[in-house]
């Protein structure tokens, strides 16, 4: 057996797992830490059911082998950003505007609609398409997304536009 | 099928159970009461009807007010949860906190079908739960009159309770009214049914939202994460059903980290292990050998289809099909295929089973739990009762969760594991390895025109492996339509908007064809010929919001329109305006207008994220979605090698609603309509914008390409 502990720090918590190192971020986050919120959706990193922030940043965490990770890396999932009865304000936007069908993608489109907001709190409509593009979502919330993305990124996104 | 009162009786305990089963034997009132049972021991079992037109209901009264309210039926994202909800919480005028609604539990729920076909609110939500409320609420008024000795005109229902009528000293509460008895009523589904009252769109917030957003809405795969090991099947580098792993190597594959077990499994392998990679990558070590399929390399669609094909029924005939072409000012007859599709739903086919001796617990993703079962217990050769499907949240199912290939397997691995096994499709499960696509269609159309501009005569004939879409959009006199069954090398199976999305397009471009050889508007041609005049408003709705009498096509601009409809009287219409780049091929579509006529809006929250996402699903068919594959086997076996609508490939969307068709004041379900019509509306939109007529869905930039360079050569038609 190839296991390594790990040590991972995941929504501002250090965690320590017994892992072979090559195996997927995704996987350690659902099956050894519970965290269950980033979803399988591909394997391959083609459709962002499973981004998380690592320092900010947005990373497809099926695609990320939990070896990489430094010990000191900051992981957010969507577990970090709020929790019932405590949302953000980017999940509260996503219920008032509807921005889903099955909710399968949601936690994933949330985590990087966070990491764009943290790089770029006011993005225009164009950014949002574009930061978002490469997140599928087969029951096609896309419009709406926008709109929940846009309307945390204050009235800059519609202004700007024109 | 009647409810056996002696199975009922038993399986009741605490509270109070309106059930309504079609066909069920009962007193005068309707009504039968008998002793209850405990609150979460109600079960429907012995009462499973089998097909979603003979449904059953069931709401509970639980002495402490609140309410359970069980379905067969499940949520997948389109919404039902949520109007099921607000049905009962208006219905019943309580407040959503004191309901619960359960879906597709096989052991607590009836079976009301799989839910597919966009009918579960029309007949679950609307003539099931909705009518249920209303026979409650009269029945707790008779109920509490008795009680006060009073006359029921004296009491009225009110807020979870019933009251005196201008004397608030009468309130007793449904949970006290309930009072450990049992109604039982019928409601036949088929009936007509017309609302005591009417139904309040409130615009409320999806039930499942919160759960959603925070990533705490627990799907099939995230039960059990860490505990139960993963079992998987290596997929075929070939159409699963035509080769079968000719050498394995076990041994090798089994030193694979994480993996505890591999073993043979039908005509490929299996292996379980801790790890889902893992396990996946001994799973690609383990077969050595395929055996090669036996046919042709080489797939010709077309060919391959009408060589096969065999006539199946005749779907429509009417007048003289054959004669009436005679001394039409038009007669044109044309060919129009359709490609393999795939569902591709996020979350991939996912099964969690147990097997306890001979009982067996699968949680699932599915749309058909009762078939599940069915498919289960014979796989495990165990009576039916002894498996329970419980159902969990589908993460997008889109007709491919209808086949319970999942749950089966799950059961097979976990017999032989001995132990609880969860089985996650990979993508490469999901595309190839049961192969159920969206099957291609050759439809072969021939209409004739009159001098006036209506449709005289018409003959279709759809080649394709199974069901057939709608050909009654139009008022034809003399109309011939054919079903040829042909089976497929990639095999069938169910996709949003079935065949009617495949039929909608071939009549629908066939209909601006015809209007154009009479030199005729095609929205005005339409009119002339719809059968329905409800279309009417549809098309004039989808004008204007489409801008369609002040712009004019060509130019590499174009807006098109498609009508259809769909089951329970849906009626759709869809205006597309697209841009075609003439020297990338590349259609981008600039907007879209949608106008439907489908009932009263039980939700417009859920009505419109579903419409909306249907008219994106469209634009994926008409212009992307294509399975690749020869003979032998399936090229498409990654989301990154299917093209699905994304972000920046969504134009501004807007939507009309109306019910002028039936006027029957009641919902009659949306899921598939857009599909349909906004997939017919962008090709005939191309067409306009390229001047060329597209014969093959998806319009890919090499189609588009191929067209113009044919137009250039003089000829005005591709396929």
């Amino acid at each position: 057996m190839t296991s390594t502990t790990i040590r991972l720090r995941v929504n501002g918590e250090s965690r320590t797992v017994d892992v072979d190192p090559e195996e997927p971020l995704l996987w350690v986050l659902r099956d050894h830490l519970g965290l269950t919120g980033a979803k399988f959706g591909c394997g391959e990193g083609v459709c962002g059911v499973c981004s998380v922030l690592i320092n900010n940043e947005v990373y497809r965490s099926c695609a990320v082998a939990v070896g990489e990770i430094a010990a000191d890396d900051e992981i957010v999932t969507i577990e970090g950003l709020g929790r019932p009865g405590n949302l953000s304000p980017l999940q509260q936007a996503f219920i008032d505007h509807t921005a889903f069908g099955c909710g399968y993608c949601t936690p994933g489109m949330i985590v990087t609609a966070e990491g764009l907001l943290r790089s770029n709190p006011s993005p225009t409509r164009a950014e949002i398409v574009t930061a978002m593009d490469d997140n599928l979502c087969r029951c096609a919330s896309y419009p709406a997304i926008v709109d929940a993305v846009a309307s945390v990124a204050g009235d800059d996104a519609d202004r700007r536009e024109d | 099928m009647p409810l056996s009162r002696r199975a009922f009786l038993e399986l009741l305990g605490g509270s109070t159970a309106y059930a309504f089963a079609a066909g069920c034997g009962t007193g005068d009132d309707g009504f039968v009461e008998v002793t209850a049972p405990a609150k979460g021991k109600i079960g429907a079992r012995d009462h499973a009807v089998r097909h979603f037109i003979d449904y059953t209901e069931w709401i509970v009264i639980h002495p402490d007010g609140s309410v359970t309210a069980y379905t067969g039926r499940i949520e997948m994202g389109q919404g039902l949860k949520t109007v099921l909800m607000d049905l009962v919480s208006q219905g019943l005028e309580l407040p959503r906190e004191k309901i619960e609604v359960v879906l597709g539990d096989t052991d607590l729920c009836p079976d009301d079908g799989p839910t597919e076909g966009s009918n579960a609110t029309r007949i679950v939500g609307w003539r099931g739960f909705w009518r249920a409320c209303e026979r409650i609420r009269g029945h707790l008024v008779e109920r509490a009159a008795k009680r006060l000795g009073v006359p029921p005109a004296k009491l009225r229902y009110a807020d979870g309770a019933v009251i005196g009528v201008g004397k608030r000293s009468h309130r007793i509460g449904i949970g006290e009214l309930a009072d450990g008895t049992v109604h039982l009523g019928t409601l036949d589904p088929r009936d007509r049914y017309v609302s005591a009252r009417p139904y309040e769109d409130r615009g409320t917030p999806p039930v499942n939202g919160e759960a959603i957003v925070t990533g705490t809405l627990a799907y099939a795969g995230d039960l059990f994460c860490g505990e139960a090991p993963y079992g998987s099947w290596r997929v075929p580098p070939y159409h699963a059903h035509l080769t079968r792993a000719e050498s394995l190597d076990l041994e090798r594959a089994r030193r694979q980290p994480g993996v505890d077990l591999v073993a043979p499994m039908g005509n490929t392998a299996m292996a379980i292990g801790s790890s889902f990679r893992g396990v996946e990558r001994c799973l690609e070590k383990a077969v050595t050998a395929w055996s090669v399929p036996k046919r042709p390399l080489d797939l010709k669609v077309e060919e391959e289809i009408r060589a096969r094909a065999k006539l199946k029924k005749v779907i429509e005939e009417r007048g003289t099909p054959d004669d009436a072409f005679t001394g039409c000012r038009v007669d044109l007859a044309e060919t129009y295929i359709t490609q393999y599709a795939s569902q591709a739903p996020m979350e991939t086919e996912t099964a969690i089973a147990e097997i306890d001796g001979d009982r067996a617990t699968v949680w699932t993703s599915t749309q058909a739990p009762f078939k599940a079962r069915a498919s289960v217990a014979e796989t495990l050769r165990i009576p039916e009762e002894n498996v329970r499907i419980i159902s969990l949240p589908v993460g997008g199912g889109f007709g491919v969760k209808v086949g319970t290939q999942a749950p089966k397997e799950a059961a097979q691995i976990a017999r032989v594991a001995g132990r609880k096994v969860k089985l996650v499709y990979s993508r490469e499960h999901q595309f190839v390895g049961r192969s159920r696509y969206k099957e291609a269609v050759v439809a072969d159309l021939r209409s004739g025109v009159g001098a006036d501009g209506r449709i005289v005569a018409r003959t279709l004939d759809l080649h394709q492996d199974e069901g057939f879409g709608s050909t009654g959009t139009y008022d034809i006199p003399n109309v011939r339509s054919r079903l040829f069954r042909s089976p497929m090398p990639g095999r069938h199976g169910t996709m949003r908007g079935t065949s009617f999305v495949q039929t909608c397009f071939a009549v629908e471009s066939h209909t601006d064809s015809l209007a154009d050889a009479l030199g005729v508007d095609p929205v005005e041609f339409r009119l002339r010929n719809i059968a329905e005049p409800a279309f009417g408003p549809l098309l004039d709705a989808c004008a204007d919001m489409i801008g369609y009498r002040s712009r004019r096509s060509g130019d590499g601009r174009g807006i098109g329109f498609g009508i259809c409809h769909h089951g329970g009287r849906q009626l759709g219409a869809t205006a597309a305006e697209v841009s075609v780049d003439r020297t990338t091929g590349v259609v981008r579509v600039e907007r879209l207008a949608g106008a439907f006529d489908i009932g009263i809006i039980v939700n417009r929250n859920t009505l419109g994220a579903t419409v909306t996402g249907a008219m994106i699903w469209g634009l994926g068919y008409a212009l992307f979605e294509e399975v690749e594959m020869d003979g032998h086997r399936c090229h498409t076996r990654g989301l990154g090698d299917y093209r699905i609508p994304r972000f920046s490939d969504v134009p501004p969307i807007e939507l009309a609603f109306f019910d002028n068709v039936t006027r029957a004041h009641a919902p009659r379900g949306c899921g598939e309509l857009p599909v349909i019509t906004a997939a017919a509306a962008i090709a005939n939109a191309v067409a306009r914008a390229v001047g060329v007529r597209f014969h093959t869905l998806p319009i890919t930039p090499d189609r588009v390409l191929a067209a113009i360079g044919t137009q250039r050569g003089g000829n005005q038609s591709v396929t």
